[in-house]
């Protein structure tokens, strides 16, 4: 086998007619794109780079178009410069990055691009020990932390994973963005050192990834039927670099055919895939998916298959254990460290490998980004009139977050328009900070912050103010206020996407009445511990109709009704918008079942 | 009838993409879904492919940003369902 080192840097003498890029979706006689080609774009980044500046310099890179990503990459190596590699390219994260380096690189505002002439390329050298490139964590943190690599890390880890996943001339297909470690890894440096081909551009959708894969097994028909008389023949196969949130939404009616036969690997890593999601993809793809758990800080840790082992074994050369409180600890080669390193993670050690139990802190991923909650909780706590905030990963929805706000009441909203408009100002507001996908979905406005006796935001509180998203013949919960053990005061919203409301498209949606009625029944069952059988009503009214967005207070009082016998009681409800009365009435309950 | 169907997409954009405060009426016809407007992001965009695929046999371009111009407003999608849906 070639050296595949990446500090004997093997794109220099790679075979100059030989692919390095492929236009998936061309046609055999112009898909492939030589090394010649990639050469000659290094040359123009470095006649671009010197015009810029003399060598030894510190660039911000981001580029989409991965080859031509790698292009300015290696031209920056082999001139002695090293890159930074910004997570996004929103504006504040560049700004971040500007007071680091010497200009921005690539297609963002005020990017220099090499321009169309190729020139020779000018080879330097790479030291083992010196800088390569710093990257961010991945995703969007309130507080991005920056992590350098020399080229000996980097080295370490392709090594690794050319002599475990060797790619052999076959086609890289990458689905995820190489500004962060796992893409720059997998999707843009193995393919240099291992001198296969990449696909020109990133492959986002399943029916892109469906079309590419079926081109690619007809190219080989056409081969072996002697059609094609093409120099140039078509990668062997392919190996697609990709992540839980593609693969968890993979269309199963889409054209697979092509898949089983042309994929040869399938890597997952940025968060731990689902055993369905997983399952799915092989059923789908035909090829099961190596899952790769690790880091931007520490690189990669474990992998697994999950229809042969659910736990996660460690790479080759990576050393873990735990201790008491169950923390991982880490020693590995692709660390700066040659001593243990304690991680955020907890983990259980088992016979086959380990599992992952979570995070020690208050990071979590949100669709294969991680974030700090607590940043975002902090910088929600910015925006006026926001008097306290949390974010909370809810269980059931596991790429969406939601958040309970507590607000001036002055700026608590009343009904679906003023609630809509707050919703949006808080998101523009986040968005100035955090990516679109991690910011909160599911907000909860509350005027008083729902803790329990220890003053804490307990687990069942959160579960109460989430619950009309798992069942949606509830009101949205918002607390409950008691003024002694017989009367309290619950305060409400109609959900939007309440069961009752549906049927009512052409006129406008309003919540029935006996729902109203029921609703009384329930919560004072809840939060009075009304018990008995449903005898009937009393002087029920509805002077106004309560409409979905709509913020309520509902007033139960629960007293003894000695006229209909001993042990029977009527529960008086008054639901109160800030206008008005929606509804009012009594319901009798007899105690004779006692339930 | 487009009315019709336009009203049954933006149910199927709220049920799928779990929108809770969003009703029928928030949805301009003409208004980005994406980025602006709705403010819907790239997970969503994978999630609606799916459910346009589940709910009327659409497959979408294999290039990436023809299929998703369809995406752009109520509009556009309606018109992609209506000329390609196959139930």
């Amino acid at each position: 086998m070639a050296d595949v080192s990446l500090l004997s840097a093997p794109w220099r003498n790679a075979p100059l007619d030989q692919p390095i890029g492929w236009r998936c979706a061309a046609p055999l006689s112009q898909a492939a794109v030589s090394w010649s080609v990639l050469h000659g774009r290094i040359g123009a980044w470095q006649a671009l780079l010197d015009s810029l500046a003399p060598q030894g310099q510190r660039w911000l890179l981001h580029l989409r178009e991965p080859l031509e990503f790698a292009a300015a990459l290696l031209a920056c190596w082999e001139r002695g410069d090293s890159v930074v590699l910004p997570a996004d390219d929103r504006p504040e994260t560049l700004t971040g990055v500007d007071r680091l380096t010497r200009g921005r690189l690539g297609d963002v505002a005020e990017g220099h691009r090499a321009g169309p002439d190729g020139g020779i390329p000018r080879w330097g050298t790479l030291d083992a020990d010196a800088l390569a490139l710093s990257l961010y964590t991945s995703g969007s943190s309130g507080d991005p932390q920056r992590l350098d690599k020399c080229f000996a890390q980097l080295d370490a880890e392709l090594s690794m994973h050319a002599r475990l996943w060797p790619l052999e001339g076959r086609l890289v297909i990458s689905q995820v963005s190489h500004q962060h470690i796992y893409g720059l890894l997998f999707a843009i440096l193995r393919p240099l050192c291992e001198r296969a081909p990449m696909a020109t551009s990133l492959c986002r959708y399943p029916e892109t990834l469906s079309d590419w894969l079926a081109r690619l097994a007809t190219m080989h028909h056409s081969a072996s039927a002697g059609v094609s008389s093409d120099t140039l023949d078509a990668p062997p196969g392919a190996v697609l670099i990709t992540a839980p949130p593609p693969l968890e939404r993979l269309p199963r009616e889409l054209d697979w055919q092509a898949a089983p036969q042309m994929l040869s690997h399938i890597h997952s890593s940025g968060a731990p895939l689902s055993q369905a999601a997983s399952d799915g993809a092989l059923e789908a793809l035909g090829v099961p998916v190596s899952e790769i758990y690790g880091s931007s800080e520490t690189g990669g840790i474990a992998w697994r298959i999950q229809q042969q082992n659910s736990c996660w074994t460690p790479l080759p050369g990576v050393e873990i254990r735990d201790d008491a409180q169950g923390t991982l600890w880490l020693r590995s080669p692709f660390l700066d460290s040659a001593d243990w390193q304690r991680q955020a993670d907890r983990i259980s050690l088992e016979t086959s490998g380990f599992r992952l139990l979570g995070r020690v802190d208050h990071i979590l991923k949100v669709g294969g980004k991680r974030l700090s909650l607590t940043s975002m909780d902090r910088t929600l706590g910015t925006y006026p009139g926001v008097l306290g905030a949390r974010t909370i990963a809810l269980p059931e929805r596991n790429t969406r977050l939601g958040a309970i706000v507590q607000l001036e009441p002055a700026l608590i909203p009343q009904d679906h328009t003023t609630r809509r408009a707050l919703t949006e100002a808080l998101r523009q507001h986040l968005l100035e900070t955090f990516e679109s996908t991690v910011i909160p979905r599911y907000w909860r406005f509350v005027d008083a912050w729902p803790s329990n006796s220890q003053g804490k935001l307990a687990g069942a509180v959160v579960t109460q103010l989430f619950r009309d998203l798992q069942n949606r013949r509830v009101p949205r919960w918002l607390g409950v206020e008691f003024e002694g053990d017989e009367r309290c005061r619950v305060t409400l919203e109609v959900p939007e996407r309440l069961i009752y409301l549906q049927g009512h498209f052409d006129a406008k949606p309003v919540v029935p009445g006996v729902v109203i009625v029921q609703w009384a029944i329930e919560l004072a069952r809840e939060h009075l511990g009304l018990k008995g059988e449903f005898q009937g009503l009393e002087r029920v009214k509805f002077p106004r109709l309560l409409c979905p967005g709509d913020r309520v207070e509902l007033l139960l009082f629960l007293a003894p009704d000695p006229p209909r016998g001993e042990r029977n009681v009527k529960l008086a409800f008054t639901l109160k918008g800030r206008q008005a009365t929606h509804a009012s009435g009594k319901a009798l309950f007899s105690s004779s079942g006692d339930r | 009838m487009a009315d019709a169907l336009e009203l049954e997409l933006k149910h199927l954009i709220i049920d799928t993409l779990e929108l809770e405060d969003v009703t029928p009426e928030d949805i301009d016809r003409e208004e980005p879904l994406f980025v602006e407007g709705l403010g819907l992001d790239s997970i969503d965009a994978l999630e609606l492919g799916l459910a346009l695929q589940k709910t009327y046999g659409i497959k979408l371009e294999a290039d990436s940003e023809e299929s998703r111009r369809h995406f752009a407003n109520l509009k556009s999608l309606a018109a992609l369902v209506e000329e390609r849906r196959v139930d």
